[in-house]
């Protein structure tokens, strides 16, 4: 099977003579350092020492380039293997006979093909995030990956009263949204946003990062039986858990670790352009309804309305 | 003033309230005795309604009433609208009896007692161009016993029968009138049930009213004029039936064709 595969390239008969010239030079090697190792000794004469160690260790070099010219010669007649593999001599794993036992070849194979993947797709990410303005990550600007698990302990710890500010700041630069700031857990705020009469949106905090956001209709309920702000159950309406993955995704696009205020208040700019959410039409087909659902998309910049299919 | 219905499930009497909203109307109702204790204030609850358009879907040339509702509901069909039961909306007609009539000239006032299996533990009363009281289920009971003040036209009962389907964030409800025996028309209830603001989202609606009712989609409610930026209440949705139920009560001095 083996000599089927291999017989176009190598010519297994000079091949076993390569081998065992390389026998051959491996122990005309070994004679040359045991040669070397014993030196002069056994005559009775200090000349007849040296002559008989210097004859000793010529002939063994020698012989060593004779093998090694051997060799040389031999592996040329050997042939090369099919260069044109993809996986070049690695390729060579397929012919072991054991294959079923160590799958070696076919992992391999798996391996390429997901580094491979892994590139394309990593390349075409780092495409998009250098569009950015504001990243999570803050490696554009020159803040080295090392630095970064430190510096966000410091923004983690900032006092409740500048978190309050930071919000009623926010609260008053948008009449038609009202944010309620409660802490029912410890430290962290949950922010109670109703937009107009249109919407409500829970965002909870973790000091002035957002870490969970839920998009509910002006109708509904966003308390449990208990009285507490209810911050795991999603709207039972279509259109609103659409706009709540539109606004976890915000979440990831604002994001600007050394100014968690501006990144609130870029987040609550956008959130406010839903005041309009059953009014605007879609500024790309023009219509209201896509599949039932009004634009539900609003563009991180521009914060024009459009259906989630019918943005870029 | 407008109570929100509800939807709930548990009954209990609210007599303080029908006292409050029909103290004009009323004589005597009992007080609310204290023994009974918990008289709680009607809530809003969570299930409140959405921006709600009535409308009335004028029978197909050369079909029935009935034929007409097939088309339109394998419409909806098509577009993807799930069946999801049945309802059914009715309307009775009270005068003011001539007893209570202060000045002898002037024509009784008619009263609407409506019902909607949406809420299916309220009643509503209504007056045209008039306020809309929501009351519980009881209040039939209490319209019997106020005969003397209130009497029922009881050929004028009318009601609407149907299939409700859900689309989307939508509820569609189509109906046949039926007054007496006889059928006399095709209601069409839409409900975009995430706003509360009715001109907010009266554009989106048309747009989906156009999708299955073509060029019989209405016009804009004349409930919506008035309501500015306020919250869409289920009142309002019986206000736009108690107006196509008198619409089409008089359509019936006109024989229409096609009606079987
Ligand atoms: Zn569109």
């Amino acid at each position: 099977m083996a000599e089927g595969v291999l017989s176009p390239g190598v010519n297994l008969e000079a091949f076993s003579q390569a081998i065992a010239a390389i026998q051959a030079l491996r122990s005309s090697v070994t004679r040359v350092f045991d040669c070397l190792k014993d030196g002069m000794r056994n005559k009775e004469t200090l000349e007849g020492r040296e002559k008989s160690f210097v004859s000793c260790f010529q002939e063994s070099l020698h012989s060593v380039s004779r093998d090694l010219s051997e060799l040389e010669r031999l592996s040329n007649l050997v042939g090369k293997p099919s260069e044109n593999h993809p996986l070049h001599n690695s390729g060579l794993l397929s012919l072991d006979p054991v294959q079923d036992k160590t799958p070696l070849y076919s992992q391999l194979l798996q391996a390429y093909k997901w580094s491979n993947k892994l590139q394309y797709h990593a390349g075409l990410a780092s495409g998009l995030l250098n569009q950015q303005s504001l990243k999570r990550s803050a490696n554009q600007m020159g803040v080295s990956a090392k630095r970064r698990p430190k510096a966000q302990p410091t923004t983690l710890v900032l006092p409740p009263q500048y978190v309050d500010d930071v919000i009623s700041r926010i609260d008053r630069m948008f009449p038609e949204m009202s944010i309620h700031l409660s802490r029912p857990n410890g430290t962290s705020a949950m922010l109670l946003v109703t937009l107009g009469k249109v919407l409500k949106v829970i965002v909870v905090m973790r000091s002035l990062f957002i870490d969970r956001t839920i998009v509910k209709g002006y109708n509904e309920d966003v308390h449990t039986e208990d009285g507490k702000v209810d911050i795991w159950s999603k709207s039972n309406y279509q259109v609103f858990q659409k706009v709540t993955d539109h606004a976890t995704t915000a979440l990831l696009h604002y994001q600007l670790p050394q100014m968690p205020d501006v990144v609130v208040r870029s987040f609550m700019t956008w959130l406010r352009s839903y005041i309009k959410l059953f009014q605007a039409p879609c500024q790309r087909c023009g219509k209201f309804l896509q599949d039932g659902l009004p634009p539900t998309w609003r563009d991180f910049r521009t914060l024009e309305a459009f259906h989630d299919t019918c943005r870029q | 003033m407008c109570f929100l219905p509800r939807r709930e499930r548990e009954a209990s009497i609210y007599k303080s309230l029908l006292q409050i909203d029909l103290k004009d109307y009323i004589v005597s109702a009992e007080p609310p005795s204290p023994s009974q204790g918990l008289v709680q204030p009607y809530v809003q609850t969570s299930g409140t309604m959405g921006v709600t358009c009535v409308s009335q879907m004028p029978v197909a040339e050369g079909k029935s009433v009935q034929q007409t509702v097939e088309i339109l509901t394998r419409k909806l069909e098509l577009l993807g609208a799930e069946k999801q039961g049945t309802f059914c909306v009715d309307c009775e007609t009270y005068h003011t009896a001539a007893s209570t009539m202060g000045n002898q000239g002037q024509a009784g006032k008619l009263m609407y007692v409506m019902h909607n299996s949406e809420y299916p533990l309220s009643c509503f009363a209504l007056f045209e161009n008039g306020p809309c009281l929501i009351a519980d289920a009881n209040f039939d009971v209490l319209m019997v016993k106020l005969k003397g003040f209130f009497q029922n036209a009881k050929a004028n009962k009318i009601e609407s029968r149907g299939t409700r389907y859900q689309y989307c964030d939508f509820l569609v409800k189509v109906g046949t009138v039926t007054m007496g025996p006889s059928a006399r028309g095709i209601s069409v209830e839409v409900e975009y049930c995430p706003c509360v603001v009715a001109n907010d989202c009266w554009n989106l609606l048309m747009e989906f009213m156009q999708s299955f009712m073509g060029n019989h989609t209405p016009g804009i409610p004349s409930v919506f004029g008035n309501k500015h930026d306020s919250i869409y209440s289920p009142g309002d949705t019986m206000a736009q039936y108690m107006e196509l139920f008198n619409k089409i009560r008089k359509q019936q001095q006109v024989p229409v064709a096609g009606i079987r």
